[in-house]
């Protein structure tokens, strides 16, 4: 259908405000942070032109990739928890009953404290000396001594961030999937039925290809959260030991903030943003070829 | 795991400072071009004053300094309003670059050079430069409020660290209640009869995963053995003196041994300030904030306080922190913030709102007053004043403070390695040296 003049301003006009709003949210800041990686910056005094030099430093600098791996080796870890831990949960409380409503009302509420405040009462939780787990594990007989959870072996430390993590936002995967589910068609599940699938068949033949989307969606979600992770190694680990568990971001806070070199810091930054970028057309990638 | 990704919020707020920057370019050099007037404690004009102070410092001190002043300058009261810490960087240079700063500041004193050398700050030298209170002022703040011979402050508030260690295990132990140590031998010997008493007490603590706490109370004890620790710019040695390696070779020794808590190697700084009170350590290093907190935690619990030592007998050093006030370049009121300086100084003050409050003096002179006298320990811990030290670098944060900084790796390594000493120094310095070099 051809619409005049009159019909494309109106378009126009309806999708100005959004528009303005990416203009001055997301692309001039984009633009403003690629133009300060090319210059050196302490925000004292004015920025320098230094060309591609920050790019230069960031590829020889050792402690932003140790970083940039453990960031990685982070996100395959925990994004298979969070998407199968959130879709067996779905598939447990999908069905709308009182028990399983009260279930998922339980396992969402983490996903509304700030991750900030989270990481916290895990810190304290997994605290030697003043931790719950600890002493639960103690009374238990599990451990005849307490466990240094945080900051002392990098595997130990990750393995409990990345429970305090589990903790915190698998309901927010689980929220979507029982969406996902609850949309799918009964008459489609009712044939298989008739059809005399088993309870297994029916997840993986007919209700796991029916929410695949979502389950990409849920992925590509936790895959760049997973990425930008900071507060939980902020608060928990600070990076340690040996700055073993310093993530890209925390790298980067370090870097623009305390140190002042927001040049390089945004340097980093759009190393970063690149890498996120990749993951992004690969998940758009795999959502066309699902839908297809 | 972040649902949100927070680069573009943070590079907006960038942007926005970037546009303010560029405005505020050109803006006279800082100085204190407004006519000199001889200082007072009151007030030289009438309308309000307005500070900005970083939360997360002794905010109950700045409180009542500020009810000090305003109670006696009702027409030009002071109005504070608090920046978070980790905004006050980006706030500062924003309101100068913008024209919109307060008339005065309290500021982190270990940040004063950096702002100082990009000359954010009034140089208030003429005006000050005469004071007799400034002979006795806390070495340590006046030190870092010094560029290029030039002054940019004074202090607000002060914050020291000591040897703390509890009576009750001395005597458990067989020690002498009142004589603390004096040399880190001394030191060994006695967590070493502390922590042998068992039942989860041990004899010293040592931060283990907090940068922070360890220059506040590791870096005094090189500095007590004859040690530099920070380069303090391009071409400096870091780390001189035998000092360093044989503290290291003590701390070393003291985890060897048993002698500090397992979980302390976790420490990150959260519960630094409640390991003392716990009851179960012997001797800690901290600061004179802990004795509320101690009292507050543990009211039973007997213990004194004594200076942090070094490798001789009886020689002793301090890391003095807190915050200076000074005046941000663009400041309207300049004579009136001197002014707020002078009444901080003045005898009444220090002794009224500082002492009486059990908060250490700024001054040295100012330490035997009648309120320190009530509280020996207050007393005692005030000692470190005349002692104590503070690290001068533009680059403090990266070369000590940080996480990731070369400071807490090379004590990690001191702590919980059988890494080669020297080998740990000399990659230590040179960390440092590269980050001094950048600046």
């Amino acid at each position: 259908m051809r619409h005049g003049p009159r019909g494309r301003l109106v378009g126009f006009a309806y999708l100005a405000p959004a528009l303005l709003f990416v203009l001055a949210f997301t692309a001039y800041p984009l633009a403003q942070m690629a133009w300060m990686s090319l210059h050196n910056w302490s925000l004292l005094s004015p920025p320098r032109f230094v060309g591609l030099a920050n790019y230069e430093r960031a590829f020889s600098d050792t402690q932003f990739w140790v970083s940039f791996r453990f960031t990685l080796l982070y996100a395959a870890l925990i994004t298979p928890v969070l998407i199968i831990g959130g879709y067996l949960l779905a598939l447990l409380t999908a069905r709308n009953t009182v028990l399983r409503r009260v279930t998922r009302t339980v396992v969402f509420i983490p996903v509304v404290i700030g991750l900030g405040v989270s990481s916290l009462l895990w810190y304290w939780l997994f605290s030697t000396d003043f931790g719950l787990v600890n002493r639960a594990l103690l009374d238990l007989g599990v451990i005849d001594k307490p466990v240094l959870w945080l900051g002392v072996d990098a595997t130990v430390s990750s393995v409990a961030i990345s429970a305090s993590v589990v903790w915190k936002v698998i309901g927010f995967g689980m929220i979507l999937f029982v969406a996902a589910i609850q949309a799918v068609p009964t008459d489609v599940v009712e044939a298989a039925l008739v059809d005399g699938v088993s309870h297994w068949q029916r997840v993986t033949r007919v209700i796991l290809p029916l929410t695949l989307r979502t389950v990409l969606l849920v992925t590509l979600v936790s895959v760049i959260g997973s990425l930008l992770a900071f507060d939980q190694f902020y608060i928990m680990t600070a990076g340690q030991p040996r700055n073993e568990t310093a993530t890209s971001v925390f790298y980067i806070y370090l870097n623009s903030f305390p140190y002042l070199k927001l040049g390089y810091g945004a340097a980093l930054s759009m190393i970063l943003a690149v890498t996120i970028l990749v993951f992004t057309v690969i998940q758009l990638l795999l959502t066309r070829r699902s839908h297809q | 795991m972040r649902n949100r990704p927070r680069w573009p919020v943070r590079a907006a707020a960038v942007a926005l400072l970037l546009a303010a920057a560029a405005c505020g370019q050109e803006e006279s050099p800082p100085s204190a071009s407004q006519a000199a007037q001889a200082a007072t404690t009151t007030c030289a004009s009438k309308g309000a004053l307005t500070m900005w102070e970083r939360s997360g410092g002794n905010k109950q001190m700045v409180d009542m300094l500020v009810e000090a002043w305003n109670t006696k300058n009702p027409d030009c009261k002071i109005n504070l309003t608090y920046i978070p810490h980790t905004e006050m960087v980006g706030k500062i240079a924003q309101g100068v670059a913008s024209g919109d700063v307060p008339d005065l500041m309290g500021m982190d004193l270990i940040y004063a050079p950096q702002f100082e050398k990009e000359q954010q700050l009034v140089d208030i030298t003429d005006q000050i430069k005469d004071w007799p209170e400034l002979k006795t002022a806390s070495e340590g703040h006046m030190t870092v409020a010094t560029f290029q011979d030039r002054l940019f402050g004074v202090p607000l508030y002060a914050d020291v660290s000591a040897l703390f260690y509890n009576k009750d295990l001395f005597t458990r132990a067989g020690l002498d209640p009142d004589k603390p140590p004096t040399s880190l031998a001394e030191l060994r010997s006695y967590a070493d009869k502390i922590t042998a008493l068992g039942g989860g007490v041990k004899g010293y603590y040592l931060p283990g995963n907090c940068a922070g706490c360890n220059i506040f109370t590791v870096g005094p004890l090189m500095w007590a053995s004859g040690a530099t620790i920070e380069a303090a710019g391009p071409g400096d040695e870091p780390l001189v003196g035998d000092g360093v390696k044989q503290v290291l070779q003590f701390t070393r020794d003291m985890v060897k041994a048993g002698n500090v808590p397992e979980g302390s190697r976790t420490e990150n700084g959260e519960t630094f300030h409640l390991q003392f009170g716990s009851g179960k350590v012997g001797m800690m290093g901290t600061g004179n904030f802990n004795i509320t907190l101690a009292r507050q935690q543990n009211p039973g619990m007997k213990f004194g306080i004594a200076l942090l030592p070094g490798v001789a007998p009886n020689s002793s050093a301090s890391f003095i922190g807190g915050d200076l006030v000074v005046i941000p370049k663009g400041s309207k009121r300049v004579n009136d913030a001197v002014n707020v300086m002078k009444f901080l100084l003045s005898d009444e003050v220090q002794v009224e709102v500082y002492a009486k409050a059990l908060n250490l003096t700024t001054r040295t002179d100012m330490v035997d007053n009648k309120y320190f006298e009530a509280e020996p320990l207050v007393r005692d811990v005030a000692k470190a004043l005349t002692v104590g030290r503070t690290p001068y670098t533009v680059t403090f944060f990266e070369q000590i403070n940080s996480p990731q900084g070369p400071w807490l790796k090379m004590l990690q390594r001191a702590y919980y390695s059988d890494d080669d000493l020297d080998t740990v120094i000399a990659e230590t310095k040179t960390e440092m040296k590269a980050i001094a070099s950048r600046s």
